[in-house]
């Protein structure tokens, strides 16, 4: 739920979505959802010359489950309080 | 197997429970806990230290713990959190 | 930072004990990071800034190789702000603090 959370605050601005097939693209986060589903918009493909299909498409859905990166804006990610929402989630799962 | 000719057993003879040593999987991973554990991930790749904790999932967390990779210590690490989905099996490397 | 290391309760006290230092993490796929924890969840999901990510790149060429790996190459890669996928990561380790 937190980093869901996190995505949510990232809406609109620029990410790299590098998926498990190493397919790496580029858009503004349109929106995510709570399995970190994501759409991106105004798209490129990383390396075009290895993935020519992709060349005509302008933007995407991407299932979660097949990410395994996603590079975001660092000026855009308070750590500080990434760092207190984490502890504080922690706390409320210590329990099973 | 060789008594298929005897009756049955009456019911107030039930077969004895099983030796203690041969406790339920809960008893053997609470007993193996502060000890030292081998622990093979799918992988084949072995983690050799003290075992700190586990969880349902069998996330588990390990102490002075060394990396074993066709039987050539690979690394080694102070801590280490392993995801529990990536564990083969554990196996107790003391007396229990 | 924290001196009984030992004091550990549940796996991932380990990692929350490591929020904002420098973690170590092997992934699936031949991939290791060490970056800056910031966040992470119940599905090891992670949030790492000032990452540094190496891919072995193994050739499995020789038939004569026995035992033991052999890394023909390794390449490496700087990233400011990472999210990393939980499923694929299989071991997190803290800094050393023996």
């Amino acid at each position: 739920m937190l980093i869901f959370s996190v995505f949510k605050t990232l809406t609109d601005q620029q990410v790299t979505v590098e998926l498990k097939n190493d397919l790496s693209i580029t858009g503004v986060l349109k929106s995510v959802d709570q399995f970190l589903n994501i759409r991106l918009d105004n798209i490129k493909v990383l390396d075009e010359a290895r993935h020519p299909h992709m060349m005509a498409v302008k933007n995407c859905f991407i299932r979660g489950s097949v990410v395994r990166y996603v590079q975001l804006p660092a000026e855009h990610v308070d750590t500080q309080l990434l760092e207190d929402a984490t502890r504080r989630e922690a706390l409320t799962q210590v329990k099973r | 197997m060789e008594d298929d000719n005897s009756p049955p057993p009456p019911p107030e003879q039930q077969p004895p429970p099983p030796p203690s040593h041969t406790g339920s999987p809960t008893d053997f991973l609470k007993g193996v806990v502060g000890k030292r554990v081998i622990v093979r991930l799918t992988s084949g790749v072995d983690y050799r230290g003290i075992l700190s904790c586990l969880d349902g999932y069998m996330n588990i967390a390990l102490e002075q713990t060394e990396e074993h990779v066709n039987g050539v210590v690979t690394n080694r690490y102070g801590d280490a959190f392993i995801r529990g989905n990536n564990v083969l099996y554990i196996s107790a490397d003391e007396p229990l | 930072m924290d001196p009984s290391s030992s004091g550990i309760q549940e796996p991932f006290d380990l990692i929350r004990l490591s929020l904002s230092e420098r973690v170590f993490v092997k992934l699936r796929g031949d991939r290791q990071l060490t970056g800056i924890l910031h966040a992470y969840d119940g599905h090891m999901n992670l949030i790492l800034s000032d990452v540094e990510e190496t891919i072995m790149i193994v050739e499995v060429d020789d038939e004569n190789a026995t035992a033991g790996p052999k890394t023909v190459n390794v390449a490496k890669r700087k990233m400011d702000m990472l999210f990393v996928r939980g499923d694929g990561v299989i071991l997190v380790s803290p800094p050393s603090r023996t």
